[in-house]
């Protein structure tokens, strides 16, 4: 069998990548339920850093306004790229149609990458007609420069491939124990945590900061939001980008090594 | 009594056959701790940063945490079948439980055994266990009955809730989604002072969903803040009794709309 060119692979990976986004919006009712539960915790934190801010006028350099405005972003970026159901490998594993999946002529980690993808697109819509209303029970400021905007779109993106790249490795765990939901909830809590997804790191304590920074999670959540709001700029937004980078490298590298010991792992169900 | 003896028998089959798979109920108890854990670490944080918040110091601010947490750990646990009622009712299964001679919420119940649950009574105990040592309260065998009375009634107060809404399930078949943004609700607000919020959203979370009863009002009573109250002290101080009477009602709810089931026909 010859190997399929480049643009039959992109054409499979574009099929599967539509096919998860069609069983995404399946749960469409889901996702409005969950786009209230996205505003009651905008609000929330809105209420919170009202109260604790109080009468001052700013905090380690941050006001009120930039903190609400983190928070709101932070909020809705992270749902966008990490749903509840944040990799496919489990499912695809415990219903044994994994035999499939690797016996099709293009990579497995492509398929689930494309997976990923397709999830995200079919959630976006959802993400764009939630923004108003988040802005609204949240609060908002744009970019402090036509530059911060620019990098805020790089970053972003670096910020969704270690997403995807983290997910991957995570999911990958299926092939070792096919009881993931536990581990995976560890996983959620502790990473959305250090990601800075609800406090940004420049608020949390010494210690905990730098833990939360040698980490990869807060390059995936608050490298693009800190460079949004201008936190990040000159010299050390270059170095946060090219930090990025390097986990992008680095995690690429260790979900090869993790899926070349996976595949001799492969348990098939009900095949 | 025979009741009782037949939900332990039921409780006791379901925990051996969790036992069978000793390595993953340790990490679904750990799972537990880290999903109500988040929200502490927030708090945390922003608290241990800022100093107090609306007035409350950390220590009294985990008090009111851990105060929650228990309540809700001590009703989830025996309850988390309630999560897959939407299943029963549509996939007929709730025909056996009519037709055997035990109560049927009994029988639902004893489904299967909550794991991940567990580890939310457990975080909530030992997080209250230490909380109760760095707040500024005179241990006194009343304070300690109150206390007691005081968690037993929060989770009466969600059960209730959470009793009332899966009722609902037998007439709209589908009630999950709901009761899990309710439940999201109780245990975001619910771990924080009331009067942070505004008085709209105050009015809410006590007369509409009964949530300030679950640990907001006790612990104000306990930590001796009930002067702050926008309600009159005697609210808080009988915070208990609310959750046993809104337990009765929804109960009595339930049972009711239990006569609106209609099997799926097979």
């Amino acid at each position: 069998m010859s190997r399929p060119t480049p643009k039959a692979v992109l054409e499979a990976y574009g099929a599967i990548a539509r096919v998860n986004a069609g069983s995404a919006l399946a749960y469409r009712a889901d996702y409005v339920v969950g786009i209230l539960g996205l505003l009651v915790q905008v609000f929330l934190l809105r209420m919170v850093w009202e109260a604790v801010y109080a009468d001052r006028g700013s905090v380690d350099g941050v006001d009120l306004s930039t903190t609400i405005a983190y928070a709101t972003l932070a909020t809705v970026q992270y749902w966008l790229s990490n749903p509840w159901n944040f990799s496919v490998i489990p499912q695809r594993v415990r219903e044994g149609k994994i035999a499939i999946d690797l016996s099709r002529p293009v990579s497995f980690l492509g398929q689930v990458v494309a997976g990923q993808v397709g999830t995200t697109a079919a959630l976006a819509p959802f993400a764009l007609v939630a923004v108003p209303f988040t802005v609204l029970v949240g609060g908002a400021q744009p970019p402090p420069s036509v530059g911060a905007g620019l990098a805020y779109v790089v970053s972003l993106g670096l910020a969704y491939v270690i997403t995807i790249l983290l997910s991957s490795l995570v999911g990958l765990s299926t092939f070792w124990t096919l009881e993931v939901g536990g581990f995976f909830m560890i996983y959620r809590m502790v990473s959305q945590f250090l990601a800075g997804a609800l406090v940004p790191l420049w608020f949390m304590p010494d210690w905990l900061r730098t833990v939360a920074e040698v980490l990869p999670f807060q390059a995936a959540t608050y490298t693009p939001l800190a460079v949004y709001l201008g936190r990040l700029a000159g010299p050390d937004l270059a170095a946060a980008l090219i930090v990025q980078a390097g986990w992008i490298v680095l995690l690429w590298l260790v979900l090869r090594l993790v899926w070349s010991r996976a595949l001799h792992r492969v348990v098939v169900q009900g095949g | 009594m025979r009741t009782f003896k037949l939900y332990a028998a039921l409780v006791g089959a379901g925990l051996r056959g969790e036992a069978q798979y000793r390595g993953n109920l340790l990490v679904m108890l750990v799972a537990g701790m880290a999903y109500q854990g988040i929200g502490l670490a927030f708090v945390w944080v922003v608290v241990d940063r800022f100093g107090a918040i609306g007035g409350w110091t950390l220590g009294e601010v985990f008090f009111l945490y851990a105060l929650r947490l228990t309540a809700h750990g001590l009703w989830v646990v025996p309850f988390s079948q309630l999560n897959q009622l939407d299943l029963v009712v549509r996939e007929g299964e709730f025909d056996r439980y009519l037709v055997r001679p035990l109560n049927p919420l009994v029988q639902v119940l004893t489904r299967r055994v909550g794991l991940m649950q567990a580890g939310d009574l457990v975080g909530g105990l030992l997080l209250l266990a230490y909380a109760t040592t760095i707040v500024d309260v005179d241990w006194s065998p009343g304070a300690v009955g109150f206390l007691l009375l005081a968690v037993v009634g929060g989770a009466l107060v969600e059960v209730a809730v959470q009793l009332g809404l899966s009722g609902l399930t037998f007439r709209l078949l589908s009630t999950r989604m709901l009761r899990i943004q309710v439940d999201s609700v109780f245990g975001t607000f619910g771990n924080y002072p009331l009067k942070i919020f505004p008085s709209v959203a105050r009015f809410l979370f006590t007369i509409v969903l009964p949530m300030a009863f679950v640990a907001y009002f006790p612990a104000s009573v306990l930590l001796d803040r009930t002067g702050e109250l926008a309600v009159p002290s005697w609210f808080a101080y009988g915070s208990p009794l609310v959750g046993a009477a809104l337990f009765t009602l929804a109960y009595l709810f339930w049972s009711r709309q239990t006569s609106h089931y209609t099997s799926s026909g097979h």
